[in-house]
């Protein structure tokens, strides 16, 4: 029951803070039962005269009521006069009553002074119903009032005094925000984790020592605090796996500086779920002073380095109280690597002083260098690569989705009034349960002079709706798929979630997603490249006319739009992906991939077309000029390809007869006018192939050309000259192959060409060995 | 210089095979001493640009043929560089400008501005002006033919112009009307078949009637086509024999197969494979206009008279989207896909007549 250590010093905490309440609490509780009789007796009356109930409650206890009830000026009538009449009275104030039965009675109103004469008025004149007078109460409060005004004036020197004006102009989301740890909307279960990593924190801050872990077997104790019932009934068993697991990071032993073995806790989660509150809240309660770097200020890697050392090692002198630091770093995932990297090595810097550290490592104080303050992190995203070495040294907290039902609290303790249960979750539900968004569109229901709320008043007012973007898969998820029908909520003129329903409320929904994803052109590509693959019966191809009908305006809209820099026609953009979710929607769970296809196909045809300029670019004069960029790649390269792999017989060059030296002669010309080579390439299994660059089946120009470094001129002359040798073997096309690949021919029977053969790495195995033995 | 397309080409106007009536009008032009801007215009494989080297030929001599290539780098008002290629000789600079994409305009006004801006130097020797060819005009912006208007006027003592263009259509009409328009028709096929066999006589070949007609068939009437499919012929088995099979370019057989498959079935699947063909043969860098003309052309095939008129009708519309628009892949589907209902609906109406 660790855990709930610090659960204990909170309510210390809470303690001090109502302690009058409380004491005046107990007291009641030990003394009312005098009272009680006597008060039971006045309350009957008054239920049974009275149909109206009594005043507002005070919020300490079920017995709120008593204190109240003599202060009330209208009391029973007095025991003198018969007290019920049949008839109005003749004269002074009356009241009158209606009883169950219908039958209706007059009551006598009296003077104030009468009736508290009747009841005994103590010293000061007061009842004596109450042990504490009810003005001595009204006093302490007030004092209490005051002493926590000031408190607070001094804990928080940086808030606006608490004028009315101050408060009218504040944002709710600031005036409402929890300033104590008790006020805190977010799981109980990451608080105490938090707070509890920080208390870690506390041998070497404050020279604490740890209390030992068995130290609290008080389990009952806890039990029978008011409090912890319930706490106590739920938690284990709802975090049971998650408990265990992170109770066994935080019962990790201390290291050798007596630091945590994490010294970095890093807090992520979606915006607006309050985290950095919780942050600054902690480090707080925790006693510490809070040093916050965000992504306001600058974090390139010196400014980081001076700060966090400023932050982690410096202490204020001139302030009031004299807190260590607490460095809190917010938006950490926006941060530069470098920054990152830094923080690292901060972390990490005990490592140098290792050697002698160890001895003195009691005194730790000394050590400047070494990290001695918590440090807090927090991100929206966990996983952005940056933080990746990060994540591996810091103790990680996830936060999870807050309770609507502790916000629906939390809206009433803000004093809004709630006219049903149901309105405050929906409003919650429509703004999704983030604080941020929910505050401000409470405030502005508020400042349009609401009191109440109701389900209508939130449906009517778009407030709070999130204009923030989904990401792609999302958008197009609801494009190609068709809500699924949502459980009909209660009450009247109530909408059904967005996207469900009528057609005219999808087309509303795809529409508003569309265009605030603004991705207009990554959007209808990905649709483009997923349509065809949906399940959509459409026998007779119209929907998909239709789709392409659209496609093809939207590339004729977006060509308007760039050339001539028409935006305003960019708001009919998005309704191609109304289209075809109407065309293309269904209920099944689309799959939808990512749409590489055009950017593919661009990338391709720009190698495409570089392998054509570069062979363009080298081409002759004399027959470049006769050569267009469009007859080439239509007629001549295609044919081209046939034409220079004539049939060779498989034999040596020498062997040849007249007329197929002059056709090798031609195929030579004609690749060095079209700038045309063979390259040496290796197969796996160790053969030398040539290949005419990218040798593919497929439509014309696969073999764009240029190639390296073979058939080069000059090798090519010296063979006109005599023979050309290339590994003692010449290259003949085989005429099997369509081009491309020219094997080795087999050869060169009793010439005097040998093979140099290299075995293994050295030069120590080299020997010659002749054609012939091959063969 | 092997193929024998580059060596059997002619070099001057009284050698050209065929409209030798055109070349004697030619001739008479530079005879005549007032030389127009040009535009010559006809389908590729006809010999346009040989005809207008054998005209650059006739007007300035052999030293015409002495080219060379110059990389110009040209910076655009954004600061951006544009490199291009041009073939010069001392006479004349050839450039085609649509290699510079977008900013073909920017070519227009300084390079060419600036070598129709300088003079002649020895202009008693030499005719007065120069020429600048430019090619492959209809892949010109509208931008930059705008700008080439002016041009056009101002520098006439200096400077002709001879644009080389597939069709009229896509140059402007200011640009037209300041041109000597020439047409360059196909060659017939009887030319076309004279063409072979006489290469193929100097070659020392002997070359089938029937197999030239047959190659002069394939290659659309296209000389230059015709004479690379001869010459591929030719190396894949010399006796020629007058049934031998002609190769063709494959992306012409790749395409026909497309065609194949879409007439063979239509469903969004089939639609997926074309999609995938198409987008194979935009990556080989073939033309999108020329894929639809190709294609059409092969689907007409395989249409009845009725439905052929719509189809047409139908790629004309889409052609037309298609040079609108910039993403030639959605035109080419929709008109596939738009293809696919009407082939669809006519084929089930067919059958619904024929079972009444």
């Amino acid at each position: 029951m660790d855990e709930y250590d610090e659960m204990f010093e909170i309510e210390d905490n809470f303690d001090d803070q109502f302690a009058d309440e409380l004491e005046v609490l107990a007291q009641m509780e030990g003394e009312s039962e005098a009272v009680l009789a006597l008060m039971s007796a006045f309350i009957l009356l008054f239920l049974c005269v009275f149909r109206s109930p009594p005043a507002a409650a005070l919020e300490i206890s079920g017995f709120a009521e008593i204190p109240e009830t003599p202060s009330r000026p209208l009391t029973a009538a007095s025991p003198s006069a018969p007290r019920v009449l049949r008839r109005p009275p003749m004269e002074g104030g009356y009241v009158s009553v209606t009883d169950s039965s219908g039958s209706r009675v007059y009551l006598r109103q009296k003077e104030d002074a009468e009736t508290q004469s009747r009841l005994v008025p103590d010293s000061h004149g007061a009842l004596g119903l109450l042990t504490v007078p009810i003005r001595v109460l009204k006093e302490q409060e007030a004092e209490r009032q005051v002493v926590e005004e000031s408190q607070h004036a001094e804990n928080e020197e940086n808030e606006d005094p608490d004028d009315t004006e101050g408060r009218k102009s504040r944002l709710w989301v600031d005036r409402f925000s929890p300033r104590h740890y008790t006020e805190l909307l977010s799981d109980d279960f990451t608080n105490r984790c938090l707070l509890k990593w920080l208390k870690l924190w506390d041998t070497v801050v404050f020279g604490r020592e740890r209390k030992s872990r068995p130290a609290r077997p008080d389990r009952q104790a806890a039990n029978q605090n008011a409090f912890k019932p319930n706490q106590e009934n739920q938690k284990p068993n709802r975090f049971k796996s998650k408990i265990e697991m992170t109770e066994e990071l935080l019962e990790a032993e201390l290291d050798r500086y007596e630091r945590p073995r994490f010294k970095v806790a890093l807090l992520s989660g979606p915006p607006g779920l309050g985290k950095t509150t919780l942050a600054h809240v902690i480090a707080k309660h925790a006693g510490y002073n809070v040093v916050e770097i965000n992504a306001s200020d600058d974090r390139s890697a010196e400014v980081f380095q001076k700060r966090i050392d400023t932050a982690t090692q410096m202490k204020s002198v001139l302030g009031a109280n004299e807190r260590p630091n607490c460095l809190i770093i917010d938006e950490i995932d926006g941060a530069p690597a470098a920054a990152i990297n830094i923080l690292l090595a901060v972390l990490n810097r005990k490592d140098g002083h290792g050697g002698e550290a160890g001895a003195e490592a009691v005194k730790k104080k000394k050590k400047e260098s070494i990290l001695l303050r918590p440090i807090i992190c927090i991100c929206n995203d966990l996983y952005v690569p940056a933080l990746r070495p990060l994540r591996q040294q810091a103790f990680l907290l996830t936060f999870p989705q807050t309770q609507p039902s502790r916000l629906t609290q939390r809206l009433a303790e803000v004093g809004f009034l709630l006219a049903d249960l149901p309105a405050a979750g929906d409003i919650i539900r429509s703004c999704d349960i983030l604080i941020f968004f929910l505050l401000p569109a409470v405030q502005f229901l508020h400042g349009r002079g609401l009191k109440q709320l109701d389900a209508r008043t939130v449906q009517s007012v778009s407030v709070g709706q999130k204009d923030q973007s989904k990401g792609l898969f999302h958008l197009w998820q609801e494009i190609f798929q068709l809500p699924r029908m949502k459980r009909k909520r209660i009450g009247v003129g109530f909408e059904e979630a967005p996207g469900s329903g009528s057609g005219a409320q999808r087309f509303q929904h795809v529409l508003h997603l569309a265009s605030s994803s603004g991705e207009y052109e990554k959007v209808s590509q990905g649709l483009y490249d997923n349509y065809l693959s949906m399940r959509v019966r459409d026998p007779s191809l119209l929907g998909v006319c239709e789709a392409l009908e659209w496609l093809t305006f939207s590339d004729r809209l977006n060509q308007v739009i760039l050339h001539e820099q028409n935006f305003s026609l960019m708001k009919y953009l998005p309704f191609l992906s109304v289209t075809f979710h109407f065309l293309f929607a269904h209920t099944s769970v689309p799959r939808i991939t990512y749409p590489h296809s055009q950017h593919e196909a661009s990338s391709r045809l720009l190698s495409c077309r570089n392998a054509l300029s570069t062979m363009l670019a080298e081409i002759p004069a004399s027959v470049r000029a006769r050569l267009g960029h469009l007859s080439l790649t239509l007629d001549i390269l295609t044919l081209l390809l046939d034409i220079i792999c004539p049939k060779l017989r498989p034999v040596n060059p020498q062997l040849f007869s007249s007329r197929e030296k002059e056709q090798l002669h031609e195929l030579i010309d004609t690749m060095l006018a079209y700038n045309l080579s063979y390259r040496q390439d290796r197969t796996p299994e160790g053969q030398y192939i040539y290949v005419l660059e990218p040798a593919g089946p497929k439509p014309s120009r696969n073999h764009q050309q240029r190639l390296e470094n073979i058939v080069k001129q000059t090798t090519v002359e010296t063979w006109v000259r005599r023979v050309f040798l290339h590994s003692g073997l010449w290259t003949a096309p085989r005429p099997s192959e369509k081009c491309a690949v020219l094997a080795m021919g087999t050869a060169v029977g009793n010439s005097d060409v040998w093979f140099r053969f290299n075995e293994g790495m050295s030069n120590a195995v080299r020997r010659n060995v002749y054609i012939r033995e091959l063969l | 210089m092997s193929l024998w397309l580059d060596k059997y080409r002619p070099t001057s106007l009284g050698k050209l095979d065929f409209h030798k009536e055109q070349a004697a009008q030619l001739k008479n032009l530079v005879q005549g001493g007032d030389f127009p801007h040009l535009l010559v215009y006809g389908p590729s494989g006809a010999g346009k640009k040989t005809r207008i080297m054998c005209l650059l030929r006739e007007l300035y001599g052999p030293g015409v043929e002495k080219l060379r290539i110059e990389h110009q780098t040209i910076v655009a008002p954004s600061k951006k560089k544009i490199e291009i290629n041009t073939i010069a000789s001392n006479y004349h600079l050839e450039v085609n400008p649509s290699d510079a994409g977008n900013q073909d305009r920017v070519v227009i006004q300084e390079l060419i501005k600036t070598v129709a801006q300088s003079q002649q130097i020895q202009s008693s020797t030499q005719r007065d002006f120069k020429v600048v060819l430019l090619t492959e005009v209809d892949r010109l912006t509208k931008d930059a033919q705008h700008a080439l208007r002016r041009t056009m006027e101002k520098y006439m003592a200096t400077c002709r112009i001879i644009l080389c263009s597939t069709s009229t259509s896509k140059v402007i009409e200011p640009i037209r009307s300041r041109c000597l328009a020439v047409r360059v028709p196909l060659p017939s096929t009887e030319e076309v078949c004279s063409v072979l066999t006489s290469v193929c006589k100097k070659e020392g070949l002997l070359l089938p009637p029937e197999l030239a007609k047959q190659i002069c068939e394939k290659s659309g009437r296209n000389l230059r086509k015709a004479l690379l499919m001869c010459e591929a012929c030719r190396v894949q088995q010399y006796p020629f024999s007058a049934d031998q099979d002609v190769p063709e370019p494959d992306w012409e057989v790749y395409l026909r197969d497309t065609a194949n498959a879409i007439v063979s079935q239509q469903t969004p699947q089939r639609l997926l494979e074309v999609r995938g063909r198409i987008y194979e043969l935009l990556i080989h860098c073939i033309p999108p206009d020329i894929i639809m003309k190709s294609l059409v052309k092969e689907l007409l095939n395989n249409c009845d008279g009725q439905l052929k008129t719509e189809v047409a009708n139908l790629a004309a519309y889409y052609e037309h989207r298609l040079q609108l628009g910039s993403k030639a892949i959605y035109h080419l589907e929709a008109f596939t896909a738009k293809f696919m209902a009407m082939y669809k609906k006519f084929m089930e109406d067919g059958l619904d007549a024929m079972m009444f």
